[in-house]
């Protein structure tokens, strides 16, 4: 079901959380909001499920007029961003919630439960409560509860905000498995750039209650609109002037560079290393190099060097 | 050092405690027993005593639940909704435990006697406020009013609205939202407020007194027939022997209240 929103406004007093935001959410598609806290995105989150109602503008899905719809009535799976399960209910009385409200039979609930367990792999958690789950587990449990209404949107406050590293990356690739198993038009919120570019194939990015830019990652990747999108999707640099990706940079002989430049630092990250140099306009720039040309440039601190763009660079 | 220093301040709330409740209640269940079980049973079997038990168990059947569901309503309305006056309407549930019940008896009193503004009225149509039952249940729900609501405030404001919100985006009207989510995660903190109100209920004196006229066998309370032996027929062994009773109840309420209050406590651990 594709989403679109119109004018969106939701003002907060004298906040401005979402200010006169219009986007297109794709059908099938998997959206990542993304932006620093405090950008509205949240709040646009709560607008489309209509747990928050605008100030001003219209929410459509499918087609349909939802602006003045209670939540209860949208048909949407919200993943709240600390799962707010119901605590004193077991995993398969939290999955089947949705279900009992739709006075569904009580086989089918118990086949749907099962099915559901089983597709977040919580089979054996069936009579765990919350308390006593992972926050993992307790995340593909909001999602299993979420999934069970056969929403025609399904939104996700901060998924992976709370988790530790590694379930982090795991559960990301799952949503990103189940998504392609399962396809449902999917919002997701988050402030992670990597994130959204990892799970995501499209992109909001807000700042301020604004929409500063919206498409396809790469695209954004390569023609940000703006310099804010252009340091928040990645690593950036000043180079004369521009806002550039320091791995569009590199260093070569003090006659070759477009600008020369001493060496003031060099950090090696293992597979990377970041050197940067000041400029002799007194600007300072850094250059991201693999290990290999860093070995082979034989670079130290100090050195004077040029700087240019990449001959591949995308410009 | 320290180890002596933290008996040495055990021992004083030890008999603090011994000269305020231990040993007065030690001398209670003595006097009562004094001169065996037979006199002890013949008193508290006398038909003023039962009737006074009666009437206070009678009070307390409605004057608990109907505080129990204004008490869940206002705490819900504190809790969950914004609206204007909502700190005045939140002052005015601390006004039991602020003011003396014997205030809010004689206040009871202007209001609903012959020539108050609900009394008048009421009287016309047959009502009698004072000096009756109903006038005892009135002024026994106003004094133990507050109990179930501050009992579930913080519990309501800790467990937050998301679990409702989740259950309101997965199609749960109000009510089911409010039966199904809302009641079932305060259960603990109801049942401990209950608790504290039946406590408040059966032990009500002052302003049961004003409002009551203390007819014997007719709006006696159990407190104010333990009262009135003591002071009035000189009967020292009867109040003895129903203040026995009045404090086994008492006990019997403190001891559902410790565990209640272990299961507040364990469903706290389990929200972290």
């Amino acid at each position: 079901m594709s989403i679109s929103l119109k004018h969106l406004t939701k003002h907060y007093g004298t906040t401005h959380a979402v200010e006169d935001v219009s986007v297109e959410i794709a059908h099938n598609s998997l959206t990542a909001i993304l932006g620093p806290s405090g950008s509205g995105k949240s709040t646009l989150l709560k607008l489309i499920s209509g747990l928050e109602s605008p100030d001003d503008g219209t929410v459509t899905i499918d087609g349909e007029d939802m602006t003045n719809i209670d939540p209860r009535h949208r048909d949407i799976g919200f993943c709240f961003q600390n799962y707010a399960p119901f605590r004193h209910m077991n995993v398969a009385k939290n999955v089947a919630f949705g279900l009992k409200v739709r006075k569904r039979s009580s086989s089918e609930i118990d086949t749907r439960v099962k099915e559901l367990l089983a597709l977040v792999r919580l089979e054996d958690k069936a009579k765990s409560f919350p308390s006593q789950l992972s926050g993992g587990e307790r995340q593909r449990m909001a999602l299993a509860r979420a999934l069970a209404i056969e929403p025609r949107v399904l939104l996700l406050d901060e998924p992976f905000g709370a988790l530790d590293a590694v379930v982090r990356q795991e559960l990301r690739q799952w949503v990103k498995e189940l998504h392609a198993q399962m396809p449902v038009t999917t919002v997701l919120v988050t402030h992670d750039q990597q994130e959204a570019m990892e799970v995501a194939d499209q992109l909001i990015v807000m700042r301020s209650g604004h929409v500063v830019q919206a498409g396809d990652p790469l695209a954004l990747y390569e023609s940000p609109a703006t310099n804010f999108v252009h340091e928040f999707l990645g690593p950036s640099t000043m180079f004369l002037g521009e806002v550039t990706r320091p791995h569009d940079l590199e260093l070569v002989s003090v006659y070759d560079g477009t600008a020369k430049g001493r060496i003031t630092s060099i950090v090696s990250l293992g597979f990377e290393a970041q050197v940067t140099v000041e400029l002799s306009d007194n600007t300072t720039t850094w250059v991201q190099l693999s290990r290999n040309e860093l070995s082979k440039l034989g670079l130290r601190v100090a050195l004077l060097v040029g700087v240019r763009r990449r001959a591949d660079a995308d410009f | 050092m320290k180890q002596t220093h933290r008996w040495a301040v055990r021992g004083v709330v030890l008999v603090y405690l011994a000269i305020l409740i231990g040993l007065p209640v030690v001398f209670l269940i003595v006097k009562a027993f004094q001169h065996g079980f037979g006199p002890f049973w013949s008193q508290i079997t006398q038909p003023e005593a039962l009737s006074a038990l009666l009437l206070s168990v009678e009070v307390a059947a409605i004057a608990v639940p109907v505080n129990a569901i204004v008490g869940v309503g206002a705490a819900i309305l504190i809790a969950r909704h914004n609206f204007l006056g909502r700190r005045a309407f939140d002052t005015v549930f601390d006004i039991p435990v602020a003011v003396s019940p014997v205030i809010l008896g004689v206040a009871l009193v202007l209001a609903y006697s012959r020539i108050g503004w609900f009394g008048a009225p009421l009287a016309r149509v047959g009502i009698m406020v004072l000096f009756s039952p109903l006038g005892i249940t009135l002024a026994t729900m106003a004094v133990s009013l507050p109990y179930v609501l501050r009992s579930i405030v913080p519990v309501l404001l800790e467990v937050g609205t998301e679990q409702e919100q989740a259950a309101r985006t997965l199609g749960a009207g109000r009510l089911r939202s409010f039966f199904q989510v809302t009641l079932p995660s305060i259960r603990w903190a109801v049942m401990y407020g209950i608790t504290l109100t039946i406590a408040r209920t059966l032990g009500e004196f002052g302003a049961v007194l004003v409002v009551s006229g203390n007819i014997s066998g007719k709006t006696q309370t159990l407190p104010i027939y333990i009262y009135d032996d003591w002071d009035q027929r000189f009967d020292v062994l009867g109040s003895y022997s129903d203040a026995l009773i009045l404090a086994l109840m008492s006990v019997i309420v403190l001891g559902i209240l410790a565990v209640l209050r272990k299961r507040e406590r364990k469903l706290r651990v389990d929200l972290a």
